[in-house]
């Protein structure tokens, strides 16, 4: 039996030659480590998301396959690389990953698998065919990495797996050159240089889809961000993240920053501890009937939040429109959801889409969750009230049984009161005028927070008071809600950034048949709501450090790396094709029909290879560089003031200069005569490179004593 | 400046390390010598040197009495090879320099009898006195180094070697060498009046002329010879090229410049400079160093006016 088994399996080997042998070493080393080399770049961004197992599965199949290269004798290598064993561990693999993330058609698991195959393609490589299959999947996992993220950073971390990529293609394409790597990286490095002309021209022309490519899957990811409930110490938590939450650029003028109030979720519903969302909105439209003057236009650029609420400054009269180039300035956007200014001729053509909705308690809801970068425009009035449509419903009055002193205090305290505004006036007096806190690091509390806070711990953050303000209305039978959001903002040159740790709560209460602003932590630290957190905590080190007033150089330069951030965002990520028609309306053209941007990119393409390639005069009228070398000597001389005549020999030259430093002389001597080999000699290409290396080393230290004596 | 034990490990040395030797020792010794008999010129020695080993020939344009043929007697003593002097007049006729073929009755045959260039070293005194067809005979003689008498080739000794010296053009009686004659000239020099020490050292110790006779000859022919193939193997850089190239551009802008037989002869004359300083390579300063001597009769057809303009070109054109 055994016998006959084998001999089938030799009768297999022999009808699929290529099965089961071994990765012959017919590419060579060099190409092997360059390939591994770039494998290792390409894998260092993913690093940040995927699983370790699947990292470290990968580099083990790099590893075994580098392994084999240097043994080849190594008798279990040679099947456990065979394509069979190969399909077996990526079939393994695929299980694996699917147990892991739960599902498979995904992002995640896709480029984890992707990853892995890319690895087990390396380690069954032979033919160079193979390796040039090999560049394109590793080109095809670099991108994938903008899957994740799309910011400078998540760019620059690629650029070097993008010159290993050309170093890969460079010795794949003539595996006969023997120049070294410092060389063939150099001119990998030209050929890029040389193409990034073209490539800007193709980013710059080439059609965009008006949306994205294909639509990934949502994987679940953990945010920071408001949520739809509060509890007491949620936003307080919160507060400590630097995290930029969105970043706005005004048409006019800036509001006052305690006009900022940037509102999110609104919560009507108290179990007594947490605040939550009422499930019962309707949807309104915005009306604003008033002087057009005090509207104020706006683009809000959103941080991915995952939720579907959007930001909007109290209160919106306006739904949210998609970005779109002619309203970028030009023209004013939709004001209670007219349309503008007929006489731009681009506003007539493109439409801007609203990508949102307007809910009856003043939320505005976009219509999938936020999970890229969105950027709309929008309009507000700033006014502290809003008049609703209808009646507040009864869960703004809900209270459950516990809090009883505080309700007992709210009774009290009314009663002695003849209206409701002045009752809220005096509960906003109580929290001014007794000794309350505002603190990011209150003290837990436990089964009936507001009682505890109201009267026994006595320090809170905004959440804390905005309940207690609520709880207080409530109790005195006044509809009240609280609104969760943003208050502040941070100028930064022309826009204005929000971060999580401007967040806060405030309150709305039902009087007089409109709903209005009341702002509890307003009353115990007045300097949060006209200056943000840092000014109200001086002393607290929980403050993020980019949300304090003082912190010097760092603050600055993170602020400008926002800034670069924001204008990569702005002029990179987000160039859709609007921003492309925009462009050609610029130079004062008609946006061109295909056929005639592929004319003129091949037009311009050719152009530009004309210029790199086809005036080799200015490539081959360089000097070598042992002249390039020697030309900086007598310009570093010269310099200090010992210029060389036309007609004076280097012995001459030597020797004047070795008169002029004494104690650079044996320096001076023996660069002399280096140069006086490396010039005039002959010299064997290996000592050539050597005694090169030795000049300019020594070159440069010598200008460093020259540069240190003159001081 | 440049260390032989470099240039031995650079693989480039010269041929073999006898004749290494040879040279260290050799060659002082031979320019010591000619510097003792020519006092005071060892600029001018060394370059008549070289000449002689780049296969050229020398013009020497000076006034009589500062030692023309000193420097050739002492030339062909020390380097062993004989030499004539023919000092060319106004009537000078081709075969008074090159030969006649004559009867002899007593063998019934025509017979050549050999002129004076039939020798090693020829001293051509006050060349510039002699009319044109005399002195085309001895041109081509130079060029070809053979010589044709009654249509019979006779080949010239292989060392041939013409020191030709002119008067200055000032002087009465001259039959200037027009510029295609000048350019078989390797070299022109001129040798110049001693300095004053020099001068005093010469007067006190009376004329030794005398004692050129008994000089010892320092080398053979078979070593010049080698020497000679030495000089060829000299390497000379693509920065060196270069510079040769923007000299001989140079004299090109304005008048006649250097023809590239011109460019060819400096080419080998740096060589053999190089070789006379012990070196397997050449450097700039050879080419800055014989430049005005090979230039200089080319350019203006006089040695001292030549020379100067040569050194401003020099000054025009950057040294690598």
């Amino acid at each position: 039996m055994k016998p006959q088994r084998i001999r089938s399996l030799r009768v297999l080997r022999r009808l699929l030659p290529d099965m089961g042998q071994m990765p012959r070493a017919s590419l060579d080393a060099r190409t092997l480590y360059a390939l591994a080399t770039l494998l290792l770049l390409v894998q260092i961004p993913h690093l940040l998301h995927l699983p370790a197992w699947v990292s470290l599965s990968a580099a083990t199949l790099v590893g075994l396959r580098l392994m084999l290269l240097r043994k080849p004798d190594v008798r279990w290598l040679t099947p456990l690389l065979s394509p069979i064993s190969l399909t077996l561990m990526a079939t393994a693999s695929a299980v694996f990953i699917k147990l892991d993330f739960g599902y498979f058609i995904g992002r995640d698991p896709s480029v984890a698998f992707l990853y892995i195959l890319v690895a087990a393609k390396f380690a069954e490589i032979r033919r160079p065919s193979d390796a040039t299959l090999l560049l394109c999947l590793a080109a095809f996992l670099l991108l994938t990495q903008y899957f994740y993220s799309q910011t400078i950073l998540a760019a620059l971390i690629t650029l070097p797996a993008v010159l290993a990529l050309a170093y890969a293609l460079a010795i794949l394409r003539d595996p006969a050159n023997p120049a070294r790597t410092p060389e063939q990286l150099k001119l990998a490095g030209v050929l890029l240089l040389q193409g990034l002309p073209l490539a800007a021209l193709l980013f710059a022309v080439f059609p965009r889809l008006p949306g994205p490519l294909w639509s990934l899957p949502e994987d679940a990811m953990a945010r920071t961000g408001l949520s739809d409930s509060m509890s007491p110490g949620s936003i307080g938590q919160l507060s400590q993240s630097d995290e930029v939450a969105f970043r706005v650029e005004f048409d006019g003028p800036v509001p006052s920053p305690d006009q900022r109030y940037w509102r999110g979720p609104v919560l009507s519903e108290f179990d007594g501890r947490h605040w939550s969302a009422s499930p019962l909105r309707l949807e309104t439209t915005p009306s604003f009937r008033g002087n057009p003057d005090s509207i104020v236009d706006y683009t809000v650029m959103l941080q991915p939040h995952q939720q579907r609420w959007l930001f909007a400054l109290d209160a919106a009269v306006s739904l949210p429109r998609s970005f779109d180039a002619a309203a970028d300035g030009t023209g004013n956007p939709a004001a209670g959801g007219q349309t503008e200014n007929g006489s731009n001729p681009n506003a007539a053509r493109r439409q801007s889409r609203v990508i949102g909705r307007l809910m009856s308690d003043g939320q505005m809801i976009s219509g999938k969750p936020v999970s890229q970068v969105l950027r709309y425009r929008q309009s507000s009035v700033l006014l502290d009230s809003i008049r609703p449509a209808r009646r507040p419903s009864d869960e703004t009055l809900f209270l459950p049984g516990r809090n009883t002193r505080t309700i007992a205090f709210a009774n009290e305290l009314r009663q002695s009161l003849d209206s409701d505004l002045a009752y809220a006036q005096a509960i906003l007096d109580h929290f001014h005028r007794e000794p309350f806190h505002y603190t990011l690091r209150p003290q837990l509390l436990g089964d009936t927070p507001v009682d505890e806070f109201l009267f026994d711990t006595r320090a809170g953050f905004c959440e804390h008071y905005a309940a207690a303000f609520v709880v207080l209305m409530r109790g005195a039978g006044i509809p009240a809600r609280v609104v969760t959001g943003y208050l502040g903002g941070e100028m930064n040159r022309d826009y204005m950034i929000v971060r999580q740790s401007d967040a806060h709560a405030w309150t709305e209460a039902f009087i007089e048949g409109t709903w209005r602003r009341f702002d509890p932590t307003g009353a115990v630290a007045p300097s949060r709501v006209e200056q943000g957190l840092a000014a109200a905590l001086p002393g607290e080190s929980f403050v993020p450090r980019l949300s304090r007033r003082q912190a010097g150089w760092i603050r600055d330069a993170q602020l400008r790396w926002d800034a670069l951030n924001h204008g990569w965002q702005r002029l990179v990520v987000d160039f859709d094709n609007d921003s492309q028609d925009k462009l050609w309306d610029r130079l004062g053209l008609a946006t061109p029909a295909l056929w005639q941007i592929t004319v003129i990119v091949l037009l311009l393409a050719a152009t530009w290879c004309a210029v790199v390639l086809g005036l080799p005069g200015m490539g081959r009228s360089k000097p070598p560089p042992i002249e390039r070398l020697w030309q900086r000597l007598c310009r570093v001389l010269g310099t200090h003031r010992l210029a060389r005549a036309a007609n004076e020999s280097t012995s001459e030259y030597r020797a004047r200069a070795c008169a002029r430093w004494p104690g650079q002389a044996t320096r001076l001597e023996g660069l002399f005569r280096d140069f006086d080999s490396l010039r005039f000699q002959p010299l064997e290409v290996d000592r050539q490179l050597a005694r090169l290396r030795g000049v300019r080393r020594e070159l440069r230290r010598l200008e460093w004593a020259l540069l240190l004596q003159s001081r | 400046m440049n260390q032989p034990a470099s240039a031995a490990a650079d693989g480039h040395a010269l041929a073999d390390v006898t004749t290494i030797d040879n040279i260290t020792t050799t060659l002082p010794a031979v320019l010591q010598q000619l510097e003792e008999v020519l006092m005071g010129k060892r600029e001018q020695t060394t370059m008549a040197l070289a000449c002689l080993l780049a296969r050229g020939h020398l013009l020497i344009e000076d006034v009589p009495g500062v030692g023309k043929t000193t420097l050739a007697h002492a030339l062909g003593a020390t380097l062993g090879l004989a030499w004539t002097r023919v000092q060319f007049t106004s009537d000078l006729l081709p075969a008074d320099v090159v030969g006649v073929t004559i009867f002899d009755s007593g063998n019934h045959a025509f017979q050549f009898k050999p002129g004076p260039v039939f020798t090693a070293i020829l001293l051509a005194d006050e060349i510039n006195r002699a009319p044109p067809r005399a002195q085309s005979a001895l041109l081509e003689a130079m060029e070809e180094r053979q010589v044709t008498v009654d249509g019979v080739s006779h080949a010239l000794d292989d060392d041939f070697f013409v020191i030709a010296t002119q008067n200055p053009m000032d002087q009465l009686g001259a039959f200037p060498l027009p510029e295609s004659q000048l350019d078989r000239f390797l070299v022109g020099i001129e040798i110049g009046y001693p300095d004053t020490a020099t001068e005093r050292a010469l007067l006190e110790r009376g004329d030794q002329r005398t004692e050129i006779a008994a000089l010892e000859p320092l080398l053979d022919v078979r070593q010049l010879q080698r020497w000679r193939s030495q000089c060829a193997q000299v390497y000379i850089s693509p920065p060196i090229f270069d510079y040769i190239q923007a000299l001989l551009q140079a004299t090109r802008q304005s008048s006649t410049g250097l023809s590239p037989r011109a460019g060819l002869s400096l080419v080998r004359l740096c060589r053999a400079f190089a070789f006379l300083h012990n070196r397997s390579h050449v450097l700039p300063e050879d080419v800055r160093d014989v430049f005005p001597a090979l230039a200089g009769h080319r350019l203006t057809g006089h040695v001292s006016s030549g020379q100067m303009r040569a050194r401003e070109l020099l000054e025009q054109v950057v040294m690598p």
